[in-house]
Order: C-alpha cells, then structure tokens, then sequence
C-alpha cells in the first residue's frame, strides 16, 4: 500500500492548486459581489461567469494542462483517473462555476478534439433517466439501423449543460435491447433543444428533444462497457468535486471559528462548534480515502464502478453536510451570497441528485448482499 | 519501501528508504498479499469448520479472553474449548503464522501494521476468537535489563499475562488527573491508591500501573511500574460484571514497596506510555469492529433470505451501512499505513475509534430491529454483540475524548492533516 502521491500526481496537483488559487480564488469576490446596492424588483438574475472572463480562464487552463484532461494534445499520455479525481478537487474548492472541459477519451477517434480541446466546442452527457438513479438498466431511449447508420426513434432527454454542441447519450437497440452509445451533433437533423430553465443551483436544464434522429455510423462509440464507464468516470468527478467542496468549507469554518467572539468565548472553544467540525472532518478523511480507491482501481483496470457510485454517494452527502455546517458557523454571513457556503449548499443538493441517488444506491447495494453476500 | 533499523539497542522501528516514484496504491504489497493468502487459507479450512461447535460457547470465548480466564477453569465445557484452541495455536505454528507482531529479536515476524491489519481482517471473517500469538502489551518492549526475562519473554511465550492500571475511580477518559502516589524511599518507591476496571487483573501475573512523583499534577511526573501478583500492600478486591461479559477489577495498593528496577521506561516518563498503549491498537479497533459487523450483516441476511417482504423493509438500511463499512476499512487501512512511515497517528486513531464503534454499534441496533425480541435472548449471537457493542463506545477513550482529539488536531493544524501525503 501506498498512501502518498507520486511526484508526477503531486506535479498534476499543485499545478491544479496554483491555477485555482492564482486565477479562480482571486476572482471568486467579484463573481459573488451583487452588482448593484439594491436589487431590481422580481427574481434576482442568475449568477453568471463573465465570458471574457471565462476565455482567459480558458486560455491559461490550457496553457497549465488542465483542459480536456482525457484527451491529451497528439502525443501526451492522458492523465489517468487518481490524477482526474486530484484536480477536481482542487477545483471544487472554489464557487467559481469553472471546471475543465468534460471530453472523455473515447472521442479521440472523432473529429472533435480539437475543438474541444481549443474550446470551440463543448459537450454534455445526455443519460436519460439515469441522470438520476445512476443504474444501465434504466435507460429507454430506443436505436435501430437506419440507411446510412442508426435511427435513434422518438425520446426526451434532460441535459445540464444547454450551450453544448455535443451530446453523448446511450441508448438499447429495439430488439436486442443492447446498449450503445452514441455522440451526436447538435445541429443533427431531428434534434432539438426546448424548454430551457433555471435551477437553483446557478445552472440550467434543457430538454432534448429527438424525432428518429438520423446518426451516421461512426457516431456510435461503444456500448455497454463505456457508457458505465462513462457513468462512473462522472460519479467520479462529482466526489472529488464534492472533496473540494468539503475542504473550503471545513477550513474556512475553522478560521472563522478561531476568531469569531461570542460571549466572551470564540466559537472555537465551544463544543458544539468544536464536534460539528471534528465529525465532518471524520466523514470527508473517510469520503477522500474511497474516492481515491475508487480512482486508483480504475487506473490498474480493476472493477471500479460499484466502488464510483459509492464515493459519489458519501461524498455527495458528506458536501452537502459541510456546506450546511458552515452555513451555520458563518451565521448570517453564511447565508449571505457574498460568501461561498450558500452557493456550495445549492449546488451540493443538485450533486446529491445526480448520477445515483442515496436511497437508489443503497437498496442495490443492499439487494446484492442479499443475493451474493459479502463482497471478497 | 521499507526497511527496519534499530535504533537505541533495543527499538526496532520500520524507517522508509527512498523509493522509485510509485503511484498511490490501495493494494497490499507481494509479501504482505502472501501472508493474507496464507491467513485466508488457514481461516477457511481451519477456523470455519469449527463454528458451528462455537456457536454456544460461553461468553469467556470472544476475544483474546480465553487465554486468560478460561484457562482457570475446572468446567469441563470450557476444557473441551480449550484443548480446541490450544490444537489451532499449534496447528499456526505450524505454518509458521505465529508472533506475527512481535519483533524481530524477539524472534516475531515483525510485520507492518498494513499486514497485521489484513490479517486481523482476514481472521474477523471468522467468528472464532483466534488470534496468531500471545497478546503483548506493546509498552513492555520498552522493558530493560532483567525486566526483559521477569515480563517480556514470558508474555511473548504466552507464559503470564499483564492487566493496565490507569483509570481511578476519579479520573477516567482524562487519565491525567490520577491520584495514585509514588513516594521515592531509598531504591524504593511507596505506591498508595486505588484503580479502577483493569480487565483480568485477578488473573493476570503483574499489573502495569501508572501514578505520580508526590508534589506534580497533570502529565507530569506520571511513571509506570510493572508490579507483580502476590507483592505485598497490592490487593486486587473484586471483580465488577458489566455488561460486556467481562469483569474489570478493583485494585488497592497500600504502602506497597515497589523496586526501582521494576519501573518500567524512565522515571516521569509515564505519560507517553499511556499515550502509546492507548494508541497502538486504535487501527485494530477499526477492523475489528469492521469484521464484527461483516458478521452482523451475514446474520441479518440469513434472517432476511427467506422472507422477500421483510427484506423489502430494510434491503436499503443494508446498502447503507455496507457503505459505511468500506469507510471504516479505508480509514483503518490508511491509519495503519500512516503508523508505519512513523507518522503522528494521534487524530486517526481517534478517527477509527469514534467511527468503527459508533458504527458497529448502529449495525447491532439495526440488526436487532430485524431480528425482533428474539434477538434478545441472552444465549443470542446479537444479543452477545449487542452487550459487547455498547460498552466499545465507552472502553479505551469514550467517543467524546475521541472527538476532542480529533478538533483538537483541527485547530491546531487546520485541514493540513486532511491534504494527502
């Protein structure tokens, strides 16, 4: 066993720790402040990233690496999955809505790369119904050949990224019910994009619609197999975001705790401040050590997936607890949108959703130990 | 990579010896995944076969308890168990999978703390009470001279056993304010007070007692003595059931004259060998509690196989704490991993505590609940757990010193002790 990272991971980290705590860190006041003294009547508008911001943020990203993290320029060995998991974690510890770019190495054989790569273009998973229950078998989107490559049949799938030029989405063959997986264009015939909304987690959803979309052949990009892993790697992604999430708040709840007098006492001497923090700090130790193992297995092609939806469960939850309790400890200021913690509570609740819900995961879980019994 | 050295003559420690740039990794290492195949092995085809024999066995026989009380017994039921265990010691030794903890001049096989914790894992699948050698107070490594043939040597043999004496009826969770005194006289000290709950001291050939240089409070002048049976002013009253099956002691030590050859350490420097026993087996603790409530679960998916509607109520309260135990594995793993590269463990020892006995103890609650009263019974395996679970949140640090270590480190430290190695 080795704990400890390598100099190549810790290389991968601190460039990922630099990069948000030299250009992200350092924005994130702006993006939160309120742009004006009083707000205009009716719902206060969606928090935005400013896109010339979001270019330069881009360009130096891209510069340090940290872009498309799958697909590497022509050459470079793509960074693996504990690698993946180091720098999203660096990047959770920032409200700022900046991640890089979701481009899973399964298109390299595409011709998209270098878009996505350059940032012209973007993609978003489009997993159906199990954008929720993170389970394979919940998929209903139908497929069949068509003239010139597949006909993918009438559908509604939700998506959380609404400016994407690219979707990947699975879908069963009628018949044989085999899952493939299949990118498709946005401006392919019979898509189209509709009833876009705001959720309340700064981002939005917009439902894709298909009417027997006509795919070529080449858009089908594997099957069964990679699109679990495609879930897995985004259950992933989600824990170590959620790891970040963990990190800022807990630190930052410490620091104001030291500091903050009530009674003539700091809240650090108080025991109830003194136990939230001790138990947080217990569960996300526990939540980094699984997401790591989880991410490592991954890399020596060991079975990872139960292993993903797992970390992505506790960690998921483990967030939303922290982004709770620093919400408390923070009191006013902590409900306040010129801090990070409502933000990360917002957004932590949406996390908890996606890809695998609590209650989903715990009964397969539970169903299997009842079939199987224990594991190993 | 590790490597042992030995440091100050008699210490042995593991030190690390620069290594090629290897990547983080979850699995055991060539020769610590040997050892784990062998324990599986004898586990299976040595340990398992004879649970059912053990099924009612009496309450002595959990643990490492056997070894002290039961051999006392004249109760012919405890002989038959007895001369059951005492053919697996041989049968391990055999196999060369004995003294797996013990040092290596001490003719043990020394290994890692990882190793020893995937063999403990490896040995918890099993509901038999075995262990791979004697139990060894780990401070008595600390011994000098003629202390090592009078103490050591015979509890590595198996020969005595050892109780420790720390908690007073006023000082418990908070061992610094212990009163028991150590008055210097000549090459001699006068020990006088009175201790609380050492498990096994009526059996138990010596007691390793802790108290204090007259006129100190606090961590000072605290110093261990290694005090044997039958030395006069030192009276072991009675024995206290609890809930747990075992009956901790009462110790009373009056004007008892004690040799300064028998302190065990250096004179004062008791604190850090309480810290050090105290610590030592927190990972252990982990895995314990982990194989325990493996074993838990596999009784309530016994309960539940043939009954689909009452599986239905609580399939989900199962996947929950199958989750909850990888967590608890994965933070002994990497505590005990952190104990080998000779790194300060205090908070994630107090991390394995609070979360493997609040959690083992949800598990037997959850069980319960399942099984019904029946589970209730007094000769049940649940019922067993269900005594032995609750008083695990209380022995060896209540949870709440636990969490106290732990924010302690916190804001000391603030997240760096949760940024990877």
């Amino acid at each position: 066993m080795e704990f400890r990272l390598s100099e190549e991971e810790k290389l991968i980290q601190s460039t990922a720790a630099q990069f948000v705590k030299n250009e992200l860190l350092t924005r994130e006041g702006d993006y939160l402040r309120q742009r004006e003294l009083f707000l205009p009547a009716g719902d206060p508008p969606r928090r935005e990233l400013d896109p010339q911001v979001r270019e330069t943020l881009i360009n130096i990203a891209q510069h340090l690496g940290l872009w498309t993290l799958e697909l590497p320029e022509s050459g470079a060995e793509p960074i693996g999955y504990l690698a993946r998991v180091l720098v999203h974690r660096e990047f959770g510890r920032t409200i700022l809505p900046f991640e890089p770019a979701c481009a899973p190495a399964l298109l390299a054989k595409t011709d998209f790369p270098k878009g996505l790569a350059a940032g012209k273009l973007s993609l978003a998973l489009g997993f159906d119904q199990i954008d929720k229950t993170g389970a394979l078998d919940g998929i209903n989107t139908r497929y069949r050949p068509g003239a010139a490559g597949f006909t993918i049949s009438n559908s509604e799938i939700t998506i959380y990224h609404p400016s994407a030029d690219l979707f990947l989405l699975p879908a069963r063959e009628q018949g044989t019910h085999r899952i493939g997986l299949f990118l498709i264009q946005k401006n392919s015939d019979g898509i189209s994009l509709e009833d876009e909304v705001d959720l309340t987690n700064d981002a939005r959803m917009v439902r894709l619609k298909l009417r027997n979309c006509e795919v070529p052949e080449s858009a089908l990009l594997g099957y069964e197999y990679e699109a679990g892993e495609i879930l897995a790697a985004e259950q992933l992604r989600i824990a170590a975001r959620c790891l970040g999430i963990g990190m800022r708040c807990l630190a930052d709840s410490i620091e104001h705790a030291r500091t903050r007098e009530t009674f003539g006492r700091t809240l650090a001497q108080r025991q109830a401040i003194q136990w939230m923090l001790a138990d947080l700090s217990v569960n996300l130790r526990s939540c980094t050590w699984l997401t790591l193992e989880a991410a490592s297995r991954a890399d020596q092609s060991l079975p990872f997936f139960d292993a993903a939806a797992l970390a992505k469960k506790r960690a998921a939850t483990m967030a939303f607890g922290a982004a709770d309790i620093a919400i408390q400890i923070h009191g006013g200021y902590g409900v306040c949108k010129e801090f990070p913690f409502e933000g990360f509570y917002r957004e932590a609740r949406m996390l908890r959703l996606l890809y695998g819900r609590e209650a989903e995961l715990n009964r397969a879980m539970g169903q299997t130990f009842l079939k199987m019994g224990l594991k190993r | 990579m590790l490597d042992t050295a030995v440091i100050g003559g008699r210490k042995t420690i593991t030190v690390i010896v620069p290594r090629e740039d290897v990547s983080m990794d979850f699995c055991l290492s060539h020769e610590e995944e040997i050892l784990r195949k062998t324990v599986e092995d004898f586990v299976r085809e040595r340990l398992i076969p004879l649970e059912p024999q053990f099924e009612d066995a009496p309450d002595i026989f959990e643990g490492s308890r056997w070894k002290s009380r039961a051999r006392l017994s004249r109760d012919p039921v405890v002989l038959r168990y007895i001369d059951i265990m005492e053919n697996l010691e041989k049968q391990a030794e055999a196999q060369g999978l004995w003294h797996l903890d013990v040092p290596r001049e001490y003719g043990g096989m020394q290994v890692s703390n990882v190793a020893m914790l995937a063999v403990t894992e490896e040995l918890e699948k099993s509901a038999i009470p075995f262990e791979f050698g004697n139990h060894v107070s780990n401070i008595l490594y600390n011994c000098k001279g003629e202390q090592i043939d009078k103490f050591l040597w015979p509890c590595i043999r198996g020969e005595k056993t050892s109780a420790f004496g720390l908690t007073e009826p006023a000082s418990g969770a908070d061992p610094s304010m212990l009163q028991t005194t150590a008055v210097p006289d000549g090459d001699h000290f006068i020990i006088n007070g009175i201790k609380m709950f050492p498990t096994f001291a009526d059996v138990a050939d010596f007691v390793q007692l802790f108290a204090r240089l007259p006129n100190t409070k606090g961590r000072e002048g605290v110093t261990c003595f290694l005090i044997e049976t039958g030395t006069p002013g030192y009276r072991v009253t009675r024995s206290i059931e609890t809930i747990a099956g075992s009956e901790p002691c009462e110790l009373v030590f009056e004007d008892c004259r004690v040799p300064h050859s028998q302190v065990l350490g250096e004179v004062g420097n008791g604190w850090a060998l309480n810290q050090a026993w105290l610590g030592a087996r927190r990972f252990q603790v982990g895995i314990r509690a982990h194989g325990m409530a493996q074993r838990v679960l596999r009784i309530v998916g016994q309960l539940l196989g043939a009954d689909s509607a009452e599986a239905s109520k609580f399939v989900e309260g199962i996947g929950h704490f199958l989750g909850e135990l990888d967590a608890l594995r994965t933070l002994s793993y990497f505590g005990a991993w952190k104990a080998d590269q000779q790194m300060d463990v205090r908070s994630e020892a107090a991390n394995v505590k609070l979360f493997g006995t609040e959690l083992l103890h949800k598990i037997v609650d959850f069980a319960l609940e399942i099984a019904g009263p029946a589970g209730l019974r007094t000769s049940h395996v649940l019922a067993r757990y269900f005594r032995h679970a609750r008083a695990r949140r209380i022995i060896e640090g209540p949870s709440e010193i636990q969490r106290h270590i732990i924010q302690r480190a916190l804001f000391r430290e603030g997240v760096a002790g949760l940024e990877l190695p």
